[in-house]
């Protein structure tokens, strides 16, 4: 366990010295920029902290899904079986991509806070409110990271790719067949309904603290415990798709695809 | 002696795709052993079961003495085939990092990586981007880090693969130097001249099975065949040219020896001479391995091939062969036998 975690540390380290070099970070670097002008420069009027956090809980997670997909890239190389054949467990390998992919949305993150700082004052929100705040955004960035990690093909062949990808549809698809579809389908079929409905409850309860935790952070309210259990929820749901991943890509044959 | 690998009845498929049949393999300690078969036999794959880089269908892997084959990659130096490092790293920096994944201590890192340099021949560019190096030196530097832990198996990829004739005797001669200290080698590769001057043993992987398993030093240097070209042949000389043996074979103006013994050679020659035939020229084929090569993966007999059992052909054969190799034998084989020569014609003289 500690060799896996010094090792996952080492590789990137490994991973975000190329990644540099080869300036790939050049893409976010103009995504942050980017989102800065569009949605956060100065225009005159005050900006408040749930304006602030509603554009960050939207960047940070496609931000994530974008760095991860570089990392996955770097990954998922021939590269990679010199770097396995040196001592590097899967697990190692898998996770020093995670982390890589976390810090570079991290340090973007940190840019476009410190942009937002120097130049457009957010009227409600103080040091600790602001890393309050951010904390279930940061969860939220890693969950997203984990996720494309899970769901690259470096760890999930096709079948299994598309089998999450239809849980997460269906997940999701009570909020898009909610009312009438629902109710159509309810004069039809009511039975098929009700496992319907208990099946988009049960799928839809995982993806309950990602939604919450953006909440949290817009509303920036964390006097009730429910707040704090949240994050718990957060992290530990983080903590399960990296394992579901891990698990995944020890399982498989490691055939990294030929660039 | 221990058997370092030992492969048991394994079986590979790729979807519907069978590559690997039973694969049964034993490469003991300290051999150079190499597996020869052509593209897509499942020498790569064979390569990749034994790091644990995919998981066999069915069947028994034993490396180092242990099934846990992640466990024991520290011991194991791996050069792929197509060798792509991550471009953005000086050799030094890259042999560094992968020291530390390795878990070696500093201090024995920086020396070691100075002396691997220093083997490869790349201590000029050591503190250059990878990408600006030759397609031979990235080839040096895979030699170099897979000697990093001084490991005691090599598994090595098709090492010479999409290099010039210099560039493949230079890596062949470095990993001849590689092959003295004593590691035990694993050689995947479809070229015979690699296999004839490196390994101990080779054994051909053909239709998902280790065919056929030969000493390399019994047929090394052996010529495959002999055509005799000669003037007009009437029938009557060819029906007795082809009463001297079954390997005899005679069109108008030419005789075929094969597989070669000079001894066959000679009474061939003899009946020629008798009869005041003009002798044109003698060409020797392709080499004794790579007619039994041939022949197994096509699926022919070999057995009138194999003739390391019989000791007087071997004691005739080996007189014959130690005078220099012929002009027909593979160029990259020649250049670095003759190389090997003169090196230990060195040594001699040294002594």
């Amino acid at each position: 366990m500690i060799r896996t975690g010094k090792q996952a540390i080492l590789l990137t380290g490994f991973t975000l010295l190329e990644y540099l070099r080869s300036g790939r970070f050049f893409l976010e670097l103009t995504i942050v920029i980017a989102s800065y002008v569009v949605f956060l420069r100065p225009t005159g009027t005050p900006m408040n902290a749930g304006y602030l956090f509603t554009v960050a809980g939207i960047f940070g997670p496609v931000l994530a899904i974008l760095s991860t997909g570089f990392m996955i890239g770097l990954g998922d190389r021939p590269q990679g079986y010199i770097i396995l054949s040196h001592n590097v467990s899967r697990g190692a390998y898998l996770i020093g991509l995670f982390y890589a992919a976390c810090l570079v949305v991290l340090v973007m993150y940190g840019i476009l806070c410190l942009l937002v700082a120097l130049t457009n004052r957010v009227v409600d929100l103080d040091l600790i409110g602001w890393f309050l705040a951010s904390l279930p955004l940061i969860l939220n960035i890693g969950l997203f990271s984990a996720l494309t990690i899970l769901l690259s093909p470096l760890v999930l062949g096709t079948g299994w790719r598309l089998f999450v990808l239809a849980l997460i549809a269906l997940a999701l698809s009570s909020n898009v067949i909610g009312g009438p579809i629902i109710n159509q389908l309810e004069e039809i079929n009511p039975f098929l309904v009700t496992i319907l409905r208990a099946v988009q409850t049960v799928l839809s309860g995982p993806l309950v603290p990602i939604f919450y935790g953006y909440q949290i952070s817009i509303s920036g309210s964390f006097s009730e415990v429910s707040v704090w259990a949240n994050l718990v929820a957060q992290s530990s749901l983080l903590l399960a798709f990296l394992g579901l991943a891990r698990y995944a890509f020890n399982q498989r044959d490691l055939i990294f695809s030929v660039s | 002696m221990t058997d370092v690998i030992v492969v048991e009845g394994l079986t590979k498929s790729y979807g519907h795709v069978s590559v690997l049949r039973g694969v049964h393999l034993r490469v003991a300690a300290g051999e150079v052993y190499g597996l020869l078969g052509p593209n897509g036999a499942g020498k790569s794959t064979l390569i990749h079961l034994l790091l644990g880089f995919l998981y066999p269908d069915s069947g028994r892997i034993r490396v180092l003495g242990s099934a846990d084959l992640e466990a024991q990659r520290r011991q194991i130096g791996y050069i792929p085939e197509r060798q792509r490092y991550h471009n953005y790293y000086t050799p030094r920096e890259y042999l560094t990092f992968l020291g530390r994944f390795d878990g070696m201590p500093e201090t024995i890192l920086r020396k070691r990586i100075d002396e691997l340099l220093e083997l490869t021949g790349l201590t000029a560019v050591a503190n250059r981007y990878l990408r600006t190096l030759s397609k031979g030196m990235i080839q040096r530097l895979g030699i170099a880090q897979a000697l990093l832990t001084d490991p005691d198996l090599l598994l090595i990829d098709e090492p010479t693969s999409g290099l010039d004739l210099d560039g493949q005797q230079e890596l062949l001669v470095l990993l001849n130097d590689v092959r003295q200290r004593g590691h035990t080698v694993l050689l995947c590769t479809h070229r015979l001249a690699e296999v004839e001057y490196l390994c101990d043993r080779v054994g051909i992987l053909t239709n998902g099975k280790v065919a056929l398993e030969v000493n390399v030093a019994d047929v090394r240097h052996m010529t495959g065949s002999m055509v005799v070209q000669t003037g007009p042949l009437d029938l009557p000389l060819r029906q007795r040219l082809e009463m001297i043996g079954r390997e005899i074979r005679c069109d108008e103006q030419a005789v075929v020896i094969s597989p070669h013994s000079p001894e066959l050679q000679a009474k061939v020659l003899q009946v020629l001479i008798e009869a005041n035939v003009t002798i044109r020229a003698l060409e020797p084929q392709l080499s004794r391995l790579a007619q039994i090569y041939m022949r197994t993966v096509r699926g022919e007999p070999v057995d009138n091939l194999l003739v390391t059992d019989q000791a007087p052909l071997r004691a005739v054969l080996n007189e014959a062969i130690n005078p220099a190799p012929t002009d027909d034998i593979d160029p990259l084989l020649k250049r670095l036998l003759q190389r090997r020569e003169g090196d230990s014609r060195q040594k001699d003289g040294h002594q």
